[in-house]
């Protein structure tokens, strides 16, 4: 064995990523528009006799750009293998993928903890078709299949077994799906993104189990925390499993005596191409600022914490939302608004930065407001609320709701006044020591300002009202 | 004058018999043109000579296929061949198909694997070109038999875009014709770097047809020792010597070379990378998209079985078995990947030759077409050892043409030249 294991769990990825181009990698139908079955489909993509693939050049840079992000080293020649294996979704029964010579290899990604997690190696791949059970797996008499995925041009990503715990796992896949984006090689919207783990304990002596398929970084925690529960209460054997996302479990998919036998043979139809320097050094040349520079950039130029700057850089739509606001407003006020308050929202909603389409302009002239203090911060995170829902012009809707804070003392005294006169038996309450009949006074006072009163300054006026 | 039908009524030339123009005017007007069954025309049944692509109408025009209607010649049907190109005497055509016949003598096997072409080209008494294909001598075997002129190109001079696989890095698609000037026309037209074969080479495209008539005045000729030892039948080598003789009485310099490990290992490493790219080509025979297929019962495995086991010859399946084999993991590093280092092996000696020679020679054929009943006793090592001659310069790449020689049976002068040089090549056969 190649590997000496020591922790209670380890952790492998292969991770399959869809790259984001227009055309299919060996033809030239659309990756991805028209959902009607077997419409996006030529002679190469359903393997007709007589038809040959020809390499999609924008898949290629995408996948280098991949590779280089991934700190690999690249090969300084492109070849594609045969990966034979019959399956229904297999337009020619074989694949057309990478074995002897990947594109890159020894890479790394380096986790929030600071822990790098190696790459073994990063390769270029065709999606196989969709099979289509039209009364469910299993429980179909007959498949359909569907080549409109065929040909689709995918990334293979192979960790080291390097993750100990199913949430580094999580975390892989976020930083890697980080990375993708950052690349803009990736889109979350049309691109999959699916994993097969392997998982094995040192309770069972670390004999390896392969889970399939599992798509997405919350599924994959799942996955492999019931997994490694599963192993820990159970017989564990060497064999290939399938998430099943709706129960919730892992099932037995076939038992492994022996490794599969793929019999490469290396594409005869593509002509070896060399990776030139060249091309390398214009593919550095288009590499974004990645997340991890991001973040210790942000550390360096505004002062912020680390672990702050890791969590707004992972995502680029934070990252970029940070970056526009700390040109404006205080950095340690945009961390609170963009990492805590948004974070907090959009959790609330179970939704992404992506999914609500947050008009960023509106927010900055929220956090404008809030800096000036012309907003409470609780009026600010109401209107936030707000903004995550629906297209709103946020001045416009504090003016509309006459939501500025009321930094008129005269006009907070009265409000305080009347609450005390309206919460008789608070009042009482809290004379006789109990504070959280203040927290309701206060809370009456506050919803007479419509929250635009600062909290601080009721409570001032409230002691000295009650002494 | 006999019609395609009376003509295949007796020599069983073609799988299909139809006619299929695009143009009326162009360089080919009035030429007809067969092609291999195993080269796409667009709507015309192309079975590449097996039962399990039986009903397979390609959408699409092989591109050497379209460059010749393009130039306004008459398709006028798909030529027989052994099932896939699998075999040297087109003996083994596919499950319901007939062998063609030599068109000298019905009792002789035309060669093969494209002996439909061959035949054809022979009995043409008309203006006549067939689009013909070779992997391991599928061109110069059976023009050789038939006497004709047989023309495989450097690989990747003419797109394969259209072509029905044998083994990718081997096939090449070629013409037969009666003259040696009919054969540079056509190259002229078919070949050129097509974005459809990433394996075609920017290499330009001479004028094939200013090459003839030039002479052979100082071409340097190399003689193939190895291929006129034992195992050659002496008629063969006798007219093969008497035409050196010649080409060095019109002023060409003639001397004897050796390829010492082509010899050796041309032939084992030539059906090891043929037999393994051809399993995986293969695979896509399973009765699902095209071609043939059953009543769907059982697992998916079970189908693909049946329909493959129905339709298969058993020359097919023993190809698909030996080449599975040999890129088996454990077994893969000493057959398939040692042969690929021996392929680089093998170009490189013939590389140092064309150091100093323009060309090379050899008999096509260490034989004259033998009777079919013969062919039929052979074992599957005698049959694939008849490819010694031709096998070299498959694997190598290189362009080579068999012109038919002497009277009586015919037998073919094959001549090797460098890569993308077809033009000097050319120029010597046209003395002949």
């Amino acid at each position: 064995m190649k590997y000496k294991f020591t922790e209670d769990i380890v952790i492998g990825l292969e991770i399959h990523a869809q790259l984001n181009t227009h055309t299919k990698l060996f033809c030239g139908c659309p990756a991805h528009g028209d959902e009607t079955p077997n419409t996006r489909t030529c002679p190469t993509c359903l393997g007709m006799p007589g038809s040959k693939p020809a390499l999609n050049k924008t898949a290629l840079r995408f996948a280098i750009k991949l590779a280089l992000a991934l700190g690999c080293e690249i090969s300084s020649k492109l070849i594609f293998s045969r990966k034979s294996y019959f399956y229904p979704d297999m337009a020619k029964n074989y694949q057309i993928s990478q074995y002897e010579l990947p594109l890159g290899i020894n890479g790394k990604l380096i986790l929030n903890n600071g822990k790098e997690i190696g790459i073994t190696r990063v390769h270029m791949e065709e999606d196989p078709a969709s099979l289509v059970h039209p009364a469910g797996m299993g429980a179909s008499s007959y498949v359909l299949v569907d080549y409109n995925r065929s040909g689709n041009p995918l990334c293979e990503i192979v960790t080291e077994p390097a993750m100990n715990s199913p949430e580094e796992a999580r975390e892989f896949m976020k930083q890697l799906i980080s990375v993708l984006k950052y690349l803009k090689i990736f889109d979350t919207d049309t691109c999959i993104i699916k994993a097969d783990a392997n998982v094995s304990i040192k309770q069972k002596e670390y004999k390896r189990v392969e889970i399939k398929n599992i798509t997405g970084f919350k599924e994959i925690e799942r996955a492999l925390k019931y997994e490694v529960e599963r192993q820990k209460n159970e017989e564990v054997a060497n064999e290939t499993r399938a998430w099943d996302a709706d129960k919730g479990a892992t099932f037995t998919l076939r038992k492994k005596e022996t490794e599969e036998e793929y019999g490469y043979i290396i594409e005869p139809d593509l002509a070896v191409e060399e990776i030139s320097k060249e091309m390398l050094e214009e593919a550095k040349k288009e590499m974004p600022e990645l997340a991890h520079e991001k973040a210790m950039r942000f550390v360096e130029e505004h002062k912020i914490r680390k672990e702050d700057a890791l969590i707004i850089a992972q995502e680029k739509e934070l990252a970029e939302l940070f970056e526009k606001a700390v040109k404006e407003i205080n950095p340690a006020l945009a961390v609170v608004w963009i990492r805590h308050e948004l974070n907090r929202v959009l959790n609330y909603n179970k939704k992404t930065l992506e999914d609500v389409k947050l008009d960023e302009k509106e927010m900055l002239k929220l956090l404008r407001l809030v800096e000036k203090k012309i907003i409470t911060d609780r009026v600010a995170q109401k209107i936030l609320e707000q903004l995550a829902e629906k297209k709103i012009d946020v001045e416009k809707y504090v003016e509309e709701n006459n939501l500025k804070a009321v930094s008129d003392a005269g006009a907070i005294e009265k409000y305080c006044k009347e609450a005390v006169e309206e919460c008789k038996t608070a009042v009482e309450d809290y004379k006789k020591g109990n504070e959280k009949a203040f927290n309701s006074i206060v809370g009456a006072v506050m919803k007479k300002s419509r929250g635009a009163a600062s909290p601080a300054e009721v409570q001032k006026i409230l002691k000295e009202m009650m002494k | 004058m006999k019609s395609l039908h009376e003509i295949n009524g007796e020599y069983n030339c073609f799988n299909t018999i139809q006619e299929y123009k695009e143009k009326t005017e162009g360089a080919l007007k009035g030429v007809k043109i067969s092609v291999k069954d195993c080269i796409c025309v667009k709507g015309m049944e192309s079975t590449a000579g097996s039962a399990i692509l039986k009903g397979y109408r390609p959408l699409f025009n092989a591109t050497a296929v379209q460059k010749l209607l393009d130039e306004g010649a008459v398709i006028i049907g798909k030529t027989a061949q052994d099932a896939f190109g699998f075999g040297s005497f087109s003996i083994n055509t596919g499950k319901g198909f007939k062998q063609p016949l030599n068109p000298i003598d019905k009792t002789r096997v035309t060669g093969g694997s494209s002996g439909g072409s061959a035949c054809i080209t022979k009995l043409a008494d008309f203006s006549h070109i067939a689009l013909a294909e070779s992997t391991g001598g599928s061109i110069a075997c059976p023009a050789s038999y038939c006497g004709v002129i047989g023309l495989t190109p450097t690989y990747g001079r003419v797109s394969r875009y259209g072509l029905i696989d044998y083994a990718n890095s081997l096939d090449k698609i070629g013409v037969m014709a009666k003259t040696v000037i009919e054969c540079a026309k056509a190259l002229e037209i078919i070949a050129g770097k097509d974005k459809k074969d990433q394996t075609t080479a920017d290499a330009p495209v001479e004028k094939y047809t200013s090459f003839p008539g030039k002479g052979v005045k100082g071409i340097r000729i190399g003689i193939i020792k190895e291929s006129i030892q034992d195992g050659v039948d002496k008629d063969v080598k006798e007219k093969f010597l008497k035409t050196a003789e010649f080409l060095k009485s019109k002023g060409a310099i003639v001397e004897e070379v050796t390829l010492p490990v082509t010899f050796k290992h041309a032939l084992p490493v030539y059906y090891i990378i043929a037999m393994s790219e051809a399993s995986t080509n293969l695979a896509k025979y399973c009765g699902m998209r095209y071609g043939r297929d059953e009543k769907i019962e059982g697992s998916f495995n079970e189908y693909f079985a049946k329909v493959r086991s129905k339709c298969f010859d058993d020359e097919t399946k023993r190809r698909i078995m030996l080449g599975t084999f040999a890129r088996m993991s454990g077994f893969r590093d000493a057959y398939y990947i040692k042969s690929a280092k021996i392929r680089t092996l093998i170009i490189n000696e013939y590389k140092n030759l064309f150091k100093k020679y323009d060309v090379l020679i050899s008999p096509s054929m260490p034989n004259t077409a033998p009777k079919t009943e013969e062919v039929k006793k052979l074992t599957p090592i005698q049959n694939y050892m008849m490819d010694i001659l031709t096998v070299g310069p498959n694997l190598a790449g290189l362009p080579h043409i068999s012109v038919p020689v002497g009277a009586g049976l015919p037998t073919g002068f094959m001549i090797i030249a460098d890569h993308f040089d077809e033009g000097i090549m050319l120029q010597v056969a046209y003395e002949i």
